[in-house]
């Protein structure tokens, strides 16, 4: 028996083959040339498969409960990009999946799991409501700001304890954080039941945050400007960690800590860096929900998004960049299956099962074809 | 509430019967870590195993043998996704904590496809009896102890007995002896001519099985019901229990008991406590959770190959 190693023991397989075979910059992992071409070719005939795997299963269940899949599947398809306004629902979910993912990605780049997304989402969402309700009457070029700031650093308060957990203690953030969304969901449960609570409504509500702390609109239907704030981030994030020299020191660690450490980066700065900014990055998300969607602090505010975003993490290979497409798809298929809801009565967590499909098979896939192309690539990189 | 409350008999009781789905779950999920396989899918394949217990004795409602069918259909819906988990990562040696996640999402999206495809779009969610608490004879009039301890459901007592063939497998038997070897040092227990795979593929179905009986419990013991919050997290406590407990049969049971008081305490306080709001007290089990994992990760030993693929070819 050893001790259980929290760097090495739960860290995810493969990040050391992964950083080495697609080389130091490799954000989304090629090879130059025709090498790069071909394996450009390899991914998607992956994820390619992988969706026709998925909409297979998914017609199969449809079926089962008795809907037309064609018919369901073109009421996904015109629910969530058939117009101007279901374009902007459709960016609206996105937004939060993509800060998530790309909060997601963006540790595990240095070899960290971040499950605590939906506790750091809720962090930051009650630190939003929280501003907007004290800042109350005053400019919004003050209060938005501010309301936005407060989120942030409320996902990073979150993500905090695990990040000085892991690095004093060495307890492993994948358990901590975890854990966190319970507690952060049970204090957002006590604020809007309690001291928040919106008497009119009955529910797990708060009252409304005033019309200075809304997010501008975009698009018609709803639409909110998140997605504007997201994508600027996310490819600050995905720049940062390509060509900055603290960039490439953090991915560093994730591909081999030992000789990172020997190189003289800070073990402990990076896990600190990795988990915090995540949080922070997170954070954003519930802030944008909040200012941009409900206008309120909810219950079920993104339901289970936290673990949704480590699967796009990792169907965008840990890249934030690719999160952007992933978290487009996974957008489509929760806006699709919400109006699916409305006129099947298709249960809203279904669309958990097509996701998870999703990735099951693209892991299938690539493990696959880690093991036939094993040969000819010559383990290189072992 | 004054301190003559927390030791009440019937918060006792309570925690008895709320800690029987923790303490299955976790032997569950010590099966298989104590194989080297790490399932982060605990928490849905409860869930689905609280479903498909539910839908069948929703559908069989008061006929005979259902009961022992919920039993059945809540292990075999957890055994097929340990089945795609033990493919992909024990054969396909694909990473677990991504895999697992996976079947997280998976499992938690499928129970609700089953219980809609089985109960349809109702307004009020149906509920099934939960079975009654029967006496033992004689020991239940002893006061105190006989309402803690022996006014329970047969199953309950099951599930606390669990314990024994567990630890006996594991710890007492050649088979357990593979098992904890294929989770501490794959590579020697192969060259010894033992069937790693194998192993680990048994591992992980029997404790799939065990973790979706423990699901079962929900609607059969403690709610009556099912909604996609359930299980609420009582999944991923029986995951942190298997910390507490060092990957010790015995020591699970004496964190499935503590984590249960501390839930015990949500429930009972939750209807006439003025004094603490509700959600504190149902906060409790999980900053207990990372109050525990401070305090014994250091000096846990866990499997030394859990969540490490084995590959008999690989050169390290």
């Amino acid at each position: 028996m050893t001790e259980l190693d929290a760097s090495g023991a739960l860290t995810p397989r493969g990040d050391a083959d992964v950083e080495a075979a697609s080389g130091p910059d490799g954000a989304l992992g090629a090879p130059p040339g025709a090498a790069r071409r071909q394996t450009v070719w390899a991914d998607v005939r992956i994820y390619l498969g992988a969706v026709v795997v998925a909409l297979v299963v998914n017609a199969v269940l449809l079926l089962a409960i008795g809907a037309d899949p064609l018919v369901a599947y073109r009421q996904i398809l015109s629910s969530s990009l058939g117009s101007v306004a279901a374009l902007a629902q459709t960016l609206n979910r996105m937004t939060p999946l993509l800060l998530g993912s790309a909060a997601v990605a963006f540790a595990m780049r240095a070899g960290y799991v971040n499950l605590g997304v939906d506790g750091q989402i809720y962090g930051g969402a009650i630190l939003a409501t929280g501003t907007a309700f004290a800042l109350y009457g005053l400019p919004a070029a003050v209060v938005l700001p501010a309301v936005l700031v407060a989120a942030i650093l409320g996902g990073g308060t979150v993500a905090l304890l695990p990040a000085v957990l892991r690095a004093r203690r060495g307890v492993n953030e994948l358990f901590t954080t975890v854990m966190l969304n319970f507690v952060a969901f049970y204090a957002a449960d006590y604020l809007s039941t309690g001291p928040w609570t919106d008497p009119v409504a009955g529910e797990a509500i708060s009252v409304p945050i005033g019309a200075e702390a809304r997010l501008p609109g975009f698009l018609t239907g709803g639409g909110h400007i998140g997605i504007l704030l997201a994508l600027p981030l996310v490819v600050a994030m995905a720049w940062w960690l390509r060509r900055t020299r603290a960039g490439f020191e953090f991915r560093a660690v994730g591909g081999n800590p030992r000789a990172a450490q020997f190189g003289g980066v800070s073990l402990v700065a990076t896990g600190v860096v990795a988990l915090v900014v995540s949080g922070l990055v997170a954070g954003l998300a519930g802030g944008i929900e909040v200012t941009g969607v409900h206008r309120r602090l909810i219950l079920g505010l993104t339901p289970n998004f936290g673990y949704m975003a480590v699967l796009i993490a990792v169907l965008a290979r840990r890249s934030p960049l690719g999160a952007i497409p992933a978290a487009f798809g996974f957008a489509v298929l929760i806006v699709g299956s919400d109006s699916l809801q409305r006129s099947v009565g298709l249960p809203a967590s279904a669309v958990f099962l097509f996701q998870a499909v999703v990735v099951l098979a693209v892991l299938y896939f690539e493990v696959r074809r880690g093991g036939v192309l094993a040969a000819v690539r010559g383990r290189v990189g072992r | 509430m004054t301190p003559t409350d927390l030791v009440d008999a019937n918060l006792l009781r309570t925690m008895i019967v709320v800690a029987t789905p923790l303490l299955v779950a976790a032997l569950g999920e010590l099966v298989l870590e104590r194989a080297g396989i790490l399932n982060l899918a605990i928490e849905g394949m409860v869930t689905l195993g609280a479903a498909a217990a539910f839908v069948v004795l929703f559908a069989m409602a008061g006929l005979t043998g259902g009961v022992a069918l919920s039993l059945l259909s809540a292990a075999t819906a957890a055994t097929v996704v340990g089945l795609v988990l033990a493919y992909l990562c024990v054969g396909l040696r694909a990473n677990q904590i991504t895999v697992g996640l996976g079947l997280l999402i998976f499992s938690l999206g499928a129970a609700s496809l089953l219980y809609r495809a089985v109960v349809g779009v109702t307004t009020s969610p149906p509920r099934v009896p939960t079975l009654t608490p029967e006496a033992v004879p004689g020991l239940a009039e002893i006061p105190y102890l006989g309402t803690v301890l022996f006014r329970h459901n047969l199953f309950v007592y099951a599930a606390l007995l669990l314990v024994v063939p567990v630890w006996w497998l594991l710890f007492r038997t050649p088979l357990g002896l593979r098992i904890r070897a294929t989770g501490e040092n794959p590579k020697s227990a192969d060259s010894l001519g033992l069937p790693v795979q194998r192993i680990r593929y048994g591992a992980v179905l029997a404790g799939s099985a065990l973790i979706g009986l423990a699901g079962a419990f929900f609607p059969l013991v403690l709610t009556g019901g099912w909604s996609e919050s359930t299980v609420g997290g009582r999944g991923w406590l029986a995951l942190m229990l298997v910390i507490f407990g060092r990957w010790r049969p015995w020591q699970v049971v004496a964190g499935a008991l503590l984590f249960a008081y501390v839930d015990a305490v949500g429930f009972v306080f939750a209807a006439t406590s003025r004094l603490i709001p509700v959600q504190f007290l149902q906060m409790l089990p999980y900053v207990l959770a990372i109050a525990v994992l401070v305090q014994v990760y250091q000096r846990a030993q866990a499997p030394a190959a859990l969540a490490k693929p084995y590959d008999r070819e690989a050169r390290y």
